[in-house]
């Protein structure tokens, strides 16, 4: 059974969860109407009362919406900061924070960290498994765009083709990410430093000129400006990688000598297992060698706990709100008692009059929880948007399994619950009932 | 359907605290009769047609309507008998303002056995017609001015083809000129198919039309005149 289940494809594994778990409120809709035509007054009742059905519905829309946003948002992110660091296999920075040094090489956050020297930049980049190694030198800024200093192969890595222009060939040339206020042709001077810090007039005198634009790749690198990094050597007053033969064309080899240091190297090897032997190679007490998948795996445990967290808060709100709607609905109920005790006076069943109230309270719940998983994933978006905005990172929120499984495990909840406020109807007399 | 006839034996209804709110010690009404009842405000006239219709449960005594003992039934048995003898209209027409007039007429159908639910719907536009309210049946009923609410309530009394009929103050809310043809409306369609008739009412037009008067006082059948 067991081998069965796990044979059939994710997407009907998560559709007949939904369905097991929208089964209660279906069988219950099925015992409860069997035999009726509630819906004519159903929609007679919610016109009599229009105000505070939408009330009702707002009120389970907005907690719902809650959960499924949450739920939706927690993901969009994790995405999206996964996607980020997708081209980033192995990382090899100076001993410090793993953590540190993945949000500077990966997300752009820059902060000061020590240099890998030019001996062990030459031992990575000799390594036989090394496909690509290339420094990553994060510290200049135009405005708010960090300047990053690397190789022409690491730029293809990141953006594989350019949708104009060319690349760099010259420390005085620059390939702008896609989001960069500035065009081909376009001349910036880089500042010291990133942000309020930053030192306009440090570099005075160098000057860059956009020769290609990256594509977009919803990661913080579109926000980034690279340059050749014996551009951010020479414009710091160090060597710049090469010995004083050097031709002028920029990137690797660099010779160990004239190498001044970078705080980061992007390391990508051969094949996973090389990858996993150069990591092992470079974690030493020379230098520190790590995936930022697995800092972001450690990262989203810490997430995933926050969100179940979050979860259960959700779960909890919904709860309250549903119990303070059927509070709501007895009180409701009482102002339809007139009607329904008309309907008893007429001689219909009492199990007419039971499903009629039911069916009102669970329409209005029915209704508010959809209402609520469009209101959550219109909230997700719109903080997604604002998450793009101001991080780079590409966050998308979209629907789900996951909160179509909450929705339909509220709704199955509530329509037992609504069980009360309809089960109360029956207890009121008839007679109060047509007096009003 | 032919009208029932009713025998009340030693019938007593009490009210919170054991107060008597009726005492009937004996009571026949012949199928087919239009019987209205007149008394005070708070005499126990509504009491009375509560009890007979089965919503108001009696505390002592037997209620029979032709060879069936409602006062034994019980709550599920008297709605059932509501439904199946009983067409009701009530002082103030008690309709869905949100239904047209036929969703009124025919709310029966709403309830019913499928097999009745068509017959209920026919009878109800029969009933519309013959109240003069079939041209705009499905205008919402909220939108009817107060007599015409009433005739609707009528319909809706009627549209299950009962065998009883039982009206509650049923001109009270109207003008005169609504009143006299609601009555005239009213005895006219339940004496057609010889259904038993018992209005609650002070309208002397009513009074005026009936084959009985019956008066009663502080909770006790005074008079019974025919």
């Amino acid at each position: 059974m067991m081998a069965f289940w796990y044979d059939l494809p994710v997407a009907v594994q998560d559709g007949l969860v939904g369905l097991m778990l929208l089964t209660p409120a279906i069988v219950l809709g099925a015992v409860v109407l069997r035999g009726f035509e509630t819906r004519p007054l159903l929609f007679a009742l919610v016109r009599q009362q229009v105000w505070l059905s939408i009330v009702f519905v707002a009120l389970i829309a907005v907690s719902v919406g809650i959960g499924v946003g949450l739920i939706a948002q927690e993901r969009g992110l994790r995405q999206g900061t996964a996607r980020a660091a997708d081209k980033f296999d192995l990382i090899v920075a100076a001993p410090g924070s793993e953590i540190t040094a993945m949000l500077a090489a990966v997300y752009l956050q820059a902060s000061d960290m020590p240099l890998i020297d030019g001996e062990t930049y030459h031992d990575i980049e000799s390594h036989p498994r090394a496909e690509l190694v290339a420094p990553i030198a994060f510290g200049d800024s135009w405005k708010d765009a960090p300047v990053v200093g690397t190789t022409p192969q690491f730029v293809v890595h990141l953006a594989e083709s350019l949708t104009e222009g060319r690349m760099f060939a010259s420390e005085e040339e620059a390939i702008a990410g896609a989001r960069v206020p500035l065009s081909v042709g376009d001349e910036f001077s880089p500042a010291h430093g990133v942000g309020g810090a930053a030192e306009e007039d440090a570099h005075r005198g160098a000057n860059y000129t956009i020769t290609g634009k990256m594509p977009l790749t919803g990661t913080p690198w579109d926000r980034a400006i690279l340059v050749p990094v014996e551009a951010v050597w020479g414009v710091h007053g160090l060597a710049v990688g090469h010995g004083p033969e050097w031709d002028g064309v920029v990137g690797p080899p660099f010779e160990p000598r004239y190498f001044p240091g970078t705080p980061a190297v992007l390391v990508r090897a051969d094949s996973l297992g090389s990858t996993y032997g150069l990591q092992a190679t470079f974690n030493n007490d020379e230098t520190m060698a790590f995936f930022p998948g697995t800092i972001l795996a450690r990262l989203h445990a810490l997430m995933g706990d926050v969100r179940q967290l979050m979860s259960v808060l959700a779960v909890i709100t919904q709860v309250l709100v549903t119990a303070s709607v059927l509070a709501g609905l007895m009180m409701l109920t009482k102002l339809l008692s007139r009607r329904l005790a008309l309907l008893r006076a007429l001689g219909a069943p009492g199990r007419f009059v039971f499903a009629l109230t039911w069916s009102y309270a669970v329409f209005l719940i029915v209704i508010g929880a959809a209402s609520g998983l469009t209101l959550g994933v219109l909230a997700s978006w719109a903080i997604s948007q604002a998450i793009t905005a101001r991080t780079d990172i590409l966050v998308q929120a979209t629907l789900d399994w996951p909160e179509i499984h909450i929705v339909a495990g509220f709704i199955s909840l509530t329509s037992i619950l609504a069980l009360l406020p309809a089960l109360l109807t029956m207890k009121r007399s008839v007679i109060a009932g047509l007096r009003g | 359907m032919a009208g029932l006839p009713l025998r009340i034996e030693g019938l007593t209804v009490s009210g919170e605290g054991g107060r008597t709110l009726l005492e009937v010690p004996e009571l026949s009404i012949e199928p087919g009769t239009a019987v209205v009842v007149r008394g005070p405000s708070g005499a126990g006239k509504s009491t009375f047609l509560y009890a007979v219709s089965g919503i108001l449960p009696v505390t002592a005594g037997r209620i029979l309507w032709g060879d069936q003992v409602l006062s034994e039934m019980n709550d599920p048995a008297r709605a059932a008998f509501r439904r199946n003898q009983v067409g009701f209209v009530f002082q103030d027409h008690l309709l869905f303002e949100e239904l047209s007039a036929f969703g009124n007429a025919s709310i029966a159908a709403l309830y019913a056995p499928k097999n009745r639910r068509a017959g209920i719907r026919s009878t109800g536009t029969e009933q519309l017609e013959k109240l003069g309210l079939s041209a705009d049946e499905h205008r919402i009923s909220g939108t009817y001015s107060g007599g015409e609410r009433q005739r609707i309530a009528v319909a809706r009394a009627l549209a299950a083809d009962p065998a009883i009929v039982l009206a509650d103050e049923p001109t009270a809310s109207l003008d005169r000129e609504n009143a006299d043809r609601l009555a005239d409306d009213l005895m006219q369609l339940a004496r057609d198919n010889g259904r038993t008739l018992i209005a609650v009412t002070h309208d002397p037009a009513m009074h005026a039309q009936a084959d009985r008067v019956i008066d009663i006082v502080d909770g006790r059948i005074q008079d019974s005149a025919a």
